[in-house]
């Protein structure tokens, strides 16, 4: 396991404020220590794609299972690596945060993917609504999702909490984000982003921000520092982001969704700073301060969570889960495209 | 080999005026004969997908190899005016794959330029190609002809066509599709129109008959097609198109009306009435065609192909 200390100090100053540092190699603030490094993840696939049975579970790059909701740090390094000479490390400005991402949708694709974060170790499976296998339409001009979309490790919108900006309580899931980079990824891919801005989707009346990131090794992702730089370099795609959020859900008989700010996409600060509470609730969820429901808060990594498990356990869920098998297909329906009328 | 008698006459006194039906079971018009038939194809895959060696032969139901440019009937049946489309581009895919008019049976390919496979742009909005894809068999765009509305030579090429259905149908499928209309585009400098048309599978095919039922039910679509045929090369560097009629969609019957000159330069073109170029006409069904040849020549040029770890046949 290698820790990133340089940049681990800089993170945490940024965003957290000075802190001491335990000799046992651990970052520690106040009552809650959590491990951070920069590791490349693993996924192992399960059960057959496009099936109730599909999972995508994590692993490490020793072969060990993780939860991507728990155990995934929400702060990503840059690119530096410990072997690296410091004298050829990247100078990490002030502003420059970057964030894990979990992919779970790659751009242009239909099937639902989400983090199960009722399950143990929380992998990705495929939304299921009213017993049938969740996809979302094609919204004419529209295939699937335009962005790759997925979420952030270690966040939570907290249901408990009424958000004081959209007045809605949170949507008991992580903080969602799409990603605006050219590649499409796949789905269980962690990437690291920029954070660019938020958007305050009201989704069915759960507050449900969307931030608005690029994939760092994006060759735009260097000049992309702003809402406005998206606007310019990518015109129309920030507006047909906030008109597909508005409307996704129509073709399945759902009214069109609200937004606060009325719809305005707010900037990189802001975002950082809604990124930042989800953060806090998430912390609050895993040390049992908060009552999470249903929520399985199973960790490897989360030195003072009550939840933490070990390998051992962890191996035992994976195992349990029905073996690989060959994609089940997409029905046809899945094609449709749907005219909504202006 | 199964002939729809009714459905033949019916369209063919709609097209060509009345004929004789000699005894031998084929249609004739004047000099020319040759043999409709409502029959389901088969496609035989050669090569690897996505790589110059790809390959998409045609067959009939009973194995017998065909070219889809010339074997397969424009005319699929009478009266709603149905046409026969070879499908070359699903729906959002970007491999831009086409009929080989220059190769012997002219398989379906991907297009090569300068040494490169092609891939059509994804411009935004949109991804890919925004409808099914393909050409009308039988038709073939003169390029010795310039087009009086768009005062420029054929591409070339049998008329492309766009089915606006809802079902994203495989490259090689052959469908029968209602024409709605025709855009006249100018790509690159040639005569390129674009039929709009739907299949008529599609659940929405009955109560669309019209460009202006098109524009109530899927509004936007129709200006998207012309967008993105405006726009669809400048990725690569080209300028925009332009089209005749400031790019308005022109409506059925005008439609019906271009298919129909190019399916009579077609016709001409097999029967070696017009120099082809490099065109390869070679088909196994046009009973006067001088480039007629056996289902045992047409099998060798198949088997002779390269078979590299794809082989496997499609029922369509």
């Amino acid at each position: 396991m290698r820790l990133l200390w340089g940049s681990c100090s800089r993170i945490s100053a940024l965003l957290f404020g000075p802190r001491r540092r335990p000799g046992n190699g651990l970052v520690s603030k106040g009552s809650l220590c959590y491990l951070r490094k920069m590791v490349h993840y693993l996924t192992e696939e399960r059960g057959r794609p496009n099936s109730a049975d599909y999972r995508i579970y994590f692993k490490t790059s020793d072969g060990k299972y993780i939860s991507p909701f728990h155990d995934i740090p929400l702060f990503a390094a840059a690119e530096q690596e410990n072997d690296i000479p410091s004298s050829k490390k990247v100078k990490m400005s002030e502003n420059e945060v970057l964030f894990n991402m979990v992919v779970e949708v790659p751009r242009w694709s239909n099937a639902k993917m989400e983090i199960a974060t009722k399950e143990p170790l929380n992998p990705i499976k495929q939304d299921v609504k009213k017993g049938k296998l969740r996809y979302v339409a094609n919204v004419f001009p529209h295939k699937g999702y335009i962005w790759n979309y997925g979420a952030l490790p270690q966040t939570w919108e907290d249901p408990c909490h009424t958000d004081k900006d959209t007045k809605c309580c949170g949507d008991n899931d992580p903080i969602d984000v799409c990603d605006i980079g050219t590649k499409v990824c796949s789905a269980g891919q962690v990437i690291q982003v920029k954070v660019l801005g938020v958007v305050a989707l009201i989704d069915e009346g759960e507050t449900d921000w969307k931030v608005i990131a690029i994939n760092m090794e994006d060759p735009d992702a260097s000049m992309l520092n702003s809402i406005e730089d998206v606007q310019k370099s990518r015109p129309g795609h920030l507006e047909a982001t906030v008109q597909w959020f508005k409307k996704y859900k129509v073709p399945d008989g759902k009214p069109e969704n609200r937004f606060a700010f009325s719809g305005q996409i707010r900037d990189k600060d802001f975002a950082i700073e809604v990124i930042k509470s989800t953060h806090k609730y998430w912390k609050a969820l895993v040390q049992k301060q908060t009552d999470g429901g249903e929520i399985n808060c199973t960790n490897l990594s989360v030195c003072e969570s009550p939840f933490r498990c070990t390998e051992s356990e962890a191996g035992d869920v994976v195992t349990s889960a029905p073996a690989c098998g060959e994609p089940a297909p997409i029905p046809s329906e899945v094609d449709k495209w749907h005219f909504l009328s202006k």
